[in-house]
Parts: structure tokens; C-alpha cells; sequence
């Protein structure tokens, strides 16, 4: 026979089995626990609120990363930019210096084109 | 600490991306050639001018003879025009190279011409400047 059960239903099947658990059990599960929210990586919140909603946690720690990872993360997205840039520069002075070299040596002096 | 880190890192790639140009001694043989015209004037440049030089000085190996020493009697007027006149200048060029070729070759043969006038009218004034003005 199958009885179908609302998740309320099991969740309070589940509540009613942990009861009926021993002390070491219970205490090994709430180990568990623990060692599983220790080993949890924080995500870090980069968006900011409302002063009143965090009033004891300073902006900076909500937009502050937590982890070496996120470090890691952050540092090669900034030496990407920076790369982009730098290649951006380096192509505009390319454009500029032929340029240049264009005027210097065309068939027309640079007085024609010098107001 | 690890701020501290990103912030180093970060002035490094600052400091990496605006190289300084360097000292008319610390030239290499091919660069003093390219900029021998400027040997006076080159360390007191401007460092952004410098840098924009020696890219053009790059190109300087590839000319041909004619047009090197093109190069080499126009570069000290040009490295003594101002920054708003070179990029006026620049300007004007592309709007010329964006005319058509044919319309191009006849603005350079009626400057051929009038400067061949001029050699024998010393002192007759003519410009070419308005005939590029009208393109």
C-alpha cells in the first residue's frame, strides 16, 4: 500500500524519528552539523543595503571577499582589465604612429596639413 | 594582508602599463638614427611625445630612401608643432586619404606645379592649404 504524505507530513515524521534517536546519535548528527557549516564557504554579498537593515555590520565586510578564491578571482579580473587596456593603448598608438609616419613622409609637406 | 597584496599587485600592472620613454643615451643604434634630427631636443620632450616617437621611429627602418629623408627634414617641425596642431594635423590627413585617389594625385600635381611657380616668383605667397581646404 502506498500512503501519499505532504512534505509537512514527513517533515514531522522525520521530527517524531529524531526524538525517538539516542544522545550519542544525536550528538554525532549535531557533530556532523558543525563540521559541515565549518567546512561551508561564505559568499560574499556585494550588493549594497539599506544602513538600517545591517546596522551592526560595516559595508565594507559586506563588500569585502572571503576567501582566497574570491581574492584569486578578483585579482585576475583586474590584471584582465588592465591587460585590455594596455592592448587598447598600444593599438592607438599604433594607429597614431603610422599615422604620423604617413604625414612625415607623404608626397604633400606636413605645412599643408599643419594650420 | 591580502589587501594589501591586491594593492601592490595592482600598481605594478599600473607601473607596467605606462612604460617611461627613455633618455636619448639609452637609445638603441637604430632609434638615434631613426631620431637623429631631434638629438638636441630629445631629452627635454615631453615623455608622451617621446613615447609617440619612438613607436614612429619603428616604421623609420622600412621607409624607403626617398621617403627617410622625408622623415628626417620634416620630424623637427613636427616635433615642434603643438599637441593640438599634430592632432589637427592628423585629422586633416585622413579627411585628404578619404578623398578619392584620383582627386588626391591632381591635389598633389597642383602643388607640384605651384611650388615649381613659386621657385620662379620668389615671394608669391601661393599655399596649397586651400586647395586640401575645398576637398
Amino acid at each position: 500500500m502506498i500512503t501519499k504524505l505532504s512534505p509537512n507530513q514527513i517533515a514531522q515524521l522525520l521530527t517524531q524519528s529524531t526524538r525517538q534517536l539516542d544522545a550519542s546519535t544525536l550528538s554525532s548528527l549535531v557533530d556532523a552539523r558543525q563540521n559541515a557549516l565549518k567546512r561551508q564557504v561564505r559568499m560574499p554579498v556585494f550588493a549594497f543595503t539599506p544602513a538600517s537593515a545591517h546596522t551592526s555590520a560595516r559595508w565594507t565586510d559586506r563588500v569585502t571577499p572571503h576567501s582566497t578564491q574570491q581574492w584569486i578571482a578578483i585579482g585576475l579580473l583586474v590584471a584582465a582589465l588592465v591587460a585590455a587596456t594596455s592592448f587598447w593603448r598600444h593599438s592607438q598608438e599604433q594607429q597614431i604612429s603610422e599615422l604620423d609616419v604617413a604625414i612625415l613622409t607623404d608626397d604633400l609637406p606636413i605645412e599643408v596639413f599643419v594650420d | 594582508m591580502r589587501g594589501s597584496v591586491i594593492v601592490v599587485f595592482l600598481l605594478l600592472c599600473l607601473a607596467s602599463n605606462s612604460a617611461s620613454a627613455q633618455s636619448w643615451r639609452a637609445l638603441t643604434s637604430a632609434q638615434r638614427e631613426a631620431l637623429s634630427p631631434l638629438v638636441q631636443q630629445w631629452d627635454t620632450l615631453p615623455e608622451k611625445q617621446r613615447h609617440r616617437l619612438l613607436e614612429t621611429a619603428k616604421h623609420y627602418p622600412h621607409l624607403t630612401a626617398e621617403k627617410k629623408q622625408r622623415f628626417h627634414e620634416r620630424l623637427e617641425k613636427w616635433s615642434k608643432l603643438t599637441p593640438e596642431q599634430r592632432e589637427a594635423a592628423r585629422k586633416k590627413y585622413r579627411a585628404f586619404n578619404q578623398v578619392p585617389a584620383e582627386k588626391r594625385e591632381q591635389v598633389k600635381q597642383k602643388f607640384k606645379e605651384e611650388q615649381a611657380n613659386k621657385a620662379q616668383q620668389t615671394g608669391s605667397g601661393v599655399s596649397i592649404a586651400p586647395v586640401i581646404n575645398q576637398q
